[in-house]
């Protein structure tokens, strides 16, 4: 473990992952360091969705390895991994109640501040803690799924086409939210199919063939 | 006998008159009418001759439950397609509540132990177990696929698979329970149910009437419900694959 790339993050190696009868991906590498925008780019279809769920294990890669720092994901504790690495679905559904009990969900700790630390890393007001989450539009849930994956404290974040169905302000204020979480050390990886935002916003490119 | 007799006609002259009306109103309802008349004639027959047969020789009830408990397997395994192994699940949950209260109804002495008292005991539990464990698990499949998105985030913020299941699951529960609440809560406001009137067709007094419907209906109450927790449970348990993952749904709807 001397001299471990303190950026190394997640690492997916000749990855394969097979859905019912379809082999969905094969011999896949991917690379997710810290402090860095990744940019998954590939065309809709290609199997981005598929991968980023692997890589939180809601679906298990038949072939290859995927490591955190250098462990095997399946050494961990699946809850364990699945908060010190955030995934935000394309269209992520909300939990019932308020976006404050969105952002609490299963913290039964988490302070005031935390929880307005995290709606404004979302780019949120705090006064959103309050509303209905099933009434928030769906560049709002965005965000609340944004904040709610931060209250858990995540070393990574894959969000999923996160501009998929937002205006281009929507989409700047995302690039911008990211921009300033992976300042603050943590690794992204935006699967998009969008060529703008990733010019804009992304530091290194990975491509699903 | 004769009344048998009356009973039969009777019913026979009431469905020609359904049959006649139909027709008469062109509901095209008459043909189905005259089919489920015939059906349920030979059916009834057939039962009434095999309970007699059953009474008959007492051994034979235990023959004439398990009949009984795999068809209400079948039955409710088919409304359940697409939960792994339905069919086994569906008798497990169905047998295990309906057969353990039919046992501790006739060791209590609330029934007589006879073939008499312990067929029928035994076939309205299963048929309330049938409807718990049907509506349980057609409620279950629709959350999970409607509420998919929702499971996934539970995940996806470090919950355990059976905690985030478990709000489909109880919803499922809940959903499947409220039939036989609304029964026992209603009971002889709206209508008399059929134990009641049976017993008292059949001469028994009115307080006895009411203490076996009122037995039967309480019965029903934890019956189903034992019914449904188990059918959610087995479901639950075959969904959940290691490392916190849920398994995808074969569905075939
Ligand atoms: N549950 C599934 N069973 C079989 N095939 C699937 C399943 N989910 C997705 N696929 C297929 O896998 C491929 C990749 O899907 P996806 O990961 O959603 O791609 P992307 O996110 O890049 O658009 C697609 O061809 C899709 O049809
Ligand atoms: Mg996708």
């Amino acid at each position: 473990m001397a001299g471990r790339d303190e950026a190394e993050g997640m690492r997916a190696r000749d990855v394969g992952v097979t859905l019912g009868e379809r082999r969905v991906l094969g011999g896949v590498d991917l690379r997710i360091p810290r402090a860095q925008v990744t940019g998954l780019l590939a065309p809709s279809g290609a199997g981005k969705s598929t991968l980023l769920r692997a890589l939180v294990r809601l679906i298990e890669a038949d072939a290859g390895s995927i490591t955190l720092d250098g462990e095997d994901i399946r050494s961990f504790d699946a809850r364990v991994l699945r908060r010190r690495v955030g995934f935000v679905a394309q269209t992520p559904a909300m939990l019932p109640g308020s976006v404050a009990d969105n952002l609490r969900h299963g913290l039964d700790d988490l302070t005031d501040d935390a929880l307005t630390d995290a709606l404004h890393a979302a780019s949120l007001d705090e006064a959103f803690a309050e509303r209905e989450a099933d009434e928030l539009s769906g560049g709002e849930r965005a965000r609340v799924a944004l904040a709610r994956a931060l209250t858990r404290g995540p070393e990574l974040l894959l969000l999923d086409e996160p501009t998929a169905a937002l205006d281009e302000g929507a989409a700047k204020r995302i690039g911008e939210t990211l921009r300033s979480l992976c300042d603050r050390g943590l690794g992204i990886c935006v699967a998009t199919h969008d060529r703008h935002f990733a010019d804009a916003w992304v530091d290194r490119r990975e491509h699903l063939q | 006998m004769s009344s048998m007799v009356a009973k039969v006609v009777a019913g026979a002259g009431f469905t020609v008159l359904a049959v006649f009306l139909s027709l008469r109103l062109r509901l095209g309802l008459a043909r189905e009418i005259g089919v489920a008349a015939l059906r349920a004639g030979t059916q009834l027959a057939v039962v009434g001759a095999l309970i007699a047969l059953v009474f008959s020789y007492p051994v034979l009830s235990f023959a004439f439950v398990a009949v009984m408990l795999a068809t209400a397997g079948v039955t409710a395994g088919g409304r359940v397609k697409g939960l792994p192994r339905a069919r086994l699940r569906a008798l497990i949950s169905i047998a295990i509540p309906a057969l353990g209260a039919t046992g501790a109804l006739l060791l209590v002495g609330a029934f007589d132990f006879t073939a008499r008292s312990g067929v029928p005991t035994a076939g309205i539990l299963i048929g309330g177990a049938l409807a718990a464990t049907t509506l349980t698990g057609r409620r279950l499949l629709e959350a999970l696929v409607d509420e998919a998105g929702e499971i996934e985030a539970r995940l996806c913020l470090g919950d355990a698979a059976r905690a985030a299941l478990q709000p489909s699951v109880r919803k499922s529960v809940t959903t499947a329970l409220i039939p036989v609440i609304d029964q026992t809560r209603s009971v002889g406001l709206v209508t008399l149910p059929g134990t009641f009137v049976g017993l008292i067709l059949g001469g028994a007094s009115p307080a006895e009437a009411a203490a076996t419907q009122l037995v039967v209906l309480l019965t029903l109450v934890a019956v189903e419900l034992a019914a449904g927790m188990l059918l959610a449970e087995l479901t639950m348990r075959a969904l959940i694959l290691p490392g916190e993952r849920i398994a995808p749904l074969q569905i075939e709807r």
